[in-house]
């Protein structure tokens, strides 16, 4: 793609690290805004026309993801026990142009206006965190409403959204047998199923191709740009402005600072390896919950011992991923979930926290079998049928057709021991350290799983079912929703950023991503990442233009 | 051989190699690096050349009982111990191709408790199962299974799966794209969503 470009000896208004679900949207805005910008990616600038529906290099290998590059990370369930490798998968996301906006499978929930003020409503909950957030569903509707339109969502109106000014730009994508199951057994049980908000083009819009149903879009690129990552999306709006300059392969390790406290750029090591740096009149961290961490303890310095913009000692502290728990079913007739997109109905019935219910916990159900072929008959049969011989082909041939599975999608409390630092006996082709994964789930958070589990269950029986199982409820280990690492909030003794995402430690160090969070939400993030993304991208381009950063 | 296995080695090297149980969902860097090269020695119907003859052969038996050629194509039909073989040929597969290597002998080995002069491949499917189910729990079981799925299962492109004989053993149909309705259910939907206006 023809961009303009800068020199590093330049000093341009933003860089910015990152260029996913929130980077890609402050790029495209701060460029139209008028700004010069730098968008410094880690991954490579793929094109759609790059992607694969190769199972065995994108879902067992990981072939877009960082623990393809960099395999090795550490995990310990408390501080008390060394560091050892990472039991699971780890903390997963992707890596290039268009972040993990490009391989997520598109949910676009909003929050509801509770999520942001849960800890005045039902009070504190000991040995956590939790927190209001220091902005309200009414303060974030409007950007909400510039997701939806800028980079494209397909939905309806459902009888559990909150309050929306504008209707969706797109009409629903085609109700699947997945969702007219969960249908079917909503109604049956007196709940309630509705149009999953998914961020995937219904029809043309934007230039940009409708979704052709290849049936790949968890975990793999669309090579239609139907998929509203920011890749397809606002990112080339962002170089058309021929004000931002996105330069990929490029592995910021350190911000820099000056001996006033403020930000000089960053140091950057690109393609080849070579140490680079890039100065700028104001830094934006958009890099998600994980590297937005590693990069601020980085960037420790005497006047930052303990991690750049880390006074409160809360960078890393805090991450939550969504907990989840599952039922799959299968049916007499086909279901075919493997085309098309993955989900078409969600369950918003039981969101809320139910004191009732004897501890803190809410989500969402949405239906959907979005399993490989390798992974579905190596593991994807209940426990009690053959793994092998002639029973076994059967059952592969019958299940992969005609299985359904009721996914929930949860909260996960902010503890402040779970949280990640940095492993320095082990480190990357760079010589960066390793991450460090510190977690043990809070028990409301084991006691949510097993409870949704018991609804998803029900809701499967209810469906019709012939047969019903549930996936093993497990604690968490490794997870894709990396949340809460650098939160906001108005008290900068117990929170990173401001409720303007500039850091409460140096007044011209933005961040905005995942790590922005203050509760989790209930499964799906990158929607309310966008909306603070527009709302924050809107507040620093006013602070630049008024000489306030 | 394939110029990219060589930067792909390195990172086997660094994830202190991948060989357990966990290695399907975790990372396989090396094997996306055989795709280029089974492609190319299918084109050229290579013949099978890391295992030998009597390995192949049980290889064969071990892979036509995981997924038998039964009621229509199985694992041997699909070309899993094609992919096998090539596996087996690259030296990212140093840690594991001992194990099945060994894994084989002992196959042929608990076959001579039947007096069979050929090897577990000798062996009648009732036998060979009854040797399968005192092994199932172990390592290799498990390790050559999954080789044997991936065989079945995976793009073409890696050298199994010819003529998309795994998808289509499972019901799978094969296009790039699909237009709805995808399932029986679709058109089904009882209750009309509320799309009235919130």
């Amino acid at each position: 793609m023809n961009q303009r470009t800068f020199s590093e000896n330049e000093t341009v208004d933003f860089v910015i690290v990152g260029s996913g679900a929130a980077g890609g949207v402050l790029a495209k805005e701060l460029a139209t805004s008028g700004f010069d910008v730098v968008v410094l990616e880690q991954g490579p600038w793929q094109q759609p026309s790059q992607f694969t529906h190769d199972e065995m290099a994108v879902e067992r290998e990981g072939a877009m993801l960082n623990t393809g590059v960099e395999p090795y990370q550490s995990f310990r369930i408390t501080d008390a026990e060394s560091m050892r490798r990472n039991p699971g998968r780890g903390l997963l996301y992707r890596r290039g142009v268009g972040g993990s906006s490009v391989h997520f499978t598109a949910n676009y929930w909003r929050f509801r206006p509770i999520d942001f003020k849960e800890r005045s409503v039902l009070g504190p909950i000991s040995g956590t965190g939790f927190a209001d957030w220091p902005v309200t569903y009414e303060e974030l509707e409007p950007y909400y409403t510039k997701v939806d339109w800028e980079v494209g969502v397909s939905g309806a109106p459902g009888v559990f959204d909150p309050p929306r000014s504008r209707p969706y730009p797109l009409p629903p994508l085609p109700n699947k047998s997945s969702g007219v199951l969960l249908e079917r057994a909503a109604h049956s049980l007196g709940l309630h199923a509705q149009v999953a908000p998914m961020a995937i083009l219904s029809q043309r819009y934007d230039g940009r191709s409708a979704c052709m149903g290849c049936g790949h879009c968890y975990a793999y690129g669309c090579e239609f740009g139907a998929k509203s990552s920011t890749l397809a999306s606002v990112i080339p709006k962002a170089v058309a402005t021929g004000r931002c300059e996105i330069r990929a392969d490029s592995t910021v390790f350190r911000v820099e600072m000056n001996a006033a406290g403020r930000t000089t750029g960053v140091a950057y090591w690109n393609k080849e390896g070579k140490e680079r740096r890039q100065l700028a009149r104001a830094v934006v961290l958009a890099a998600n919950g994980a590297e937005t961490t590693r990069l601020l303890l980085m960037s420790a310095s005497p006047a930052f011992p303990h991690g750049l913009a880390n006074s409160s000692g809360v960078v890393g502290s805090h991450i939550m991923f969504n907990g989840g728990s599952s039922t799959t079913g299968r049916f007499d007739h086909p279901t075919n979930e493997y085309k098309g997109h993955v989900v078409s109905r969600i369950l918003l019935d039981f969101y809320e926290s139910d004191p009732k219910r004897g501890f803190y916990g809410g989500g969402g159900i949405d239906a959907r079998f979005n399993n490989g072929p390798i992974g579905f008959a190596v593991n994807g049969l209940p426990e009690d049928l053959p793994s092998w011989g002639s029973e076994f082909k059967r059952a592969l041939r019958d299940y992969y057709t005609h299985s359904v599975r009721f996914a929930a999608h949860l909260t996960t409390l902010p503890v402040a021991s779970n949280r990640i630092t940095l492993d320095p006996e082990h480190r990357d082709q760079f010589g960066r350290p390793a991450l460090c994964l510190t977690y043990q789930d809070h028990p409301d958070d084991m006691e949510t799983k097993r409870w949704f589990r018991d609804r998803t269950q029900e809701l499967m029986e209810a469906a019709g079912a012939s047969r019903v199982w549930n996936q093993p409820v497990l604690p968490i280990d490794s997870g894709v929703h990396l949340l809460g690492t650098a939160r906001m909030g108005n008290d900068p003794r117990e929170s990173v950023v401001d409720r303007y995402h500039r850091a409460h430690d140096v007044p011209n160090l933005f961040i905005c991503d995942g790590s922005s969070f203050v509760t989790s939400g209930r499964g799906q993030p990158t929607m309310t990442i966008q909306a603070l993304a527009y709302r924050a991208a809107e507040h620093i381009a006013r602070f630049a233009r008024s000489h306030e950063i | 051989m394939c110029a990219d296995l060589l930067s792909r080695r390195r990172f086997l090297a660094e994830s202190g190699g991948a060989a357990s149980l966990g290695w399907l969902t975790f990372h396989l860097p090396w094997i996306s690096a055989l795709a280029g090269c089974a492609r190319e020695d299918a084109r050229r119907d290579v013949a099978l050349t890391h295992l030998n003859p009597s390995e192949a052969r049980t290889m064969r038996a071990f892979a036509a009982q995981i997924l038998p050629s039964d009621d229509g194509p199985g694992a041997v039909e699909a070309g899993a111990v094609h992919f096998i073989d090539r596996a087996l040929g690259t030296s990212s597969f140093a840690e594991i191709a001992p194990l099945i290597r060994a894994g084989l002998a002992e196959l042929d080995f608990r076959a001579s408790a039947f007096d069979a002069t050929g090897g577990f491949a000798s062996l009648s499917g009732v036998q060979q199962i009854a040797i399968m189910k005192r092994i199932e729990s172990e390592r290799f079981f498990t390790e050559a299974r999954t080789l044997v799925l991936i065989g079945t299962f995976a793009d073409p492109s890696y050298g199994g799966n010819i003529g998309r004989a795994g998808w289509a053993m499972i019901g799978k149909e094969d296009h790039d794209m699909y237009t709805a309705p995808f399932g029986w259910y679709d058109s089904q939907s009882g209750a009309a969503p509320a799309h009235s206006a919130a």
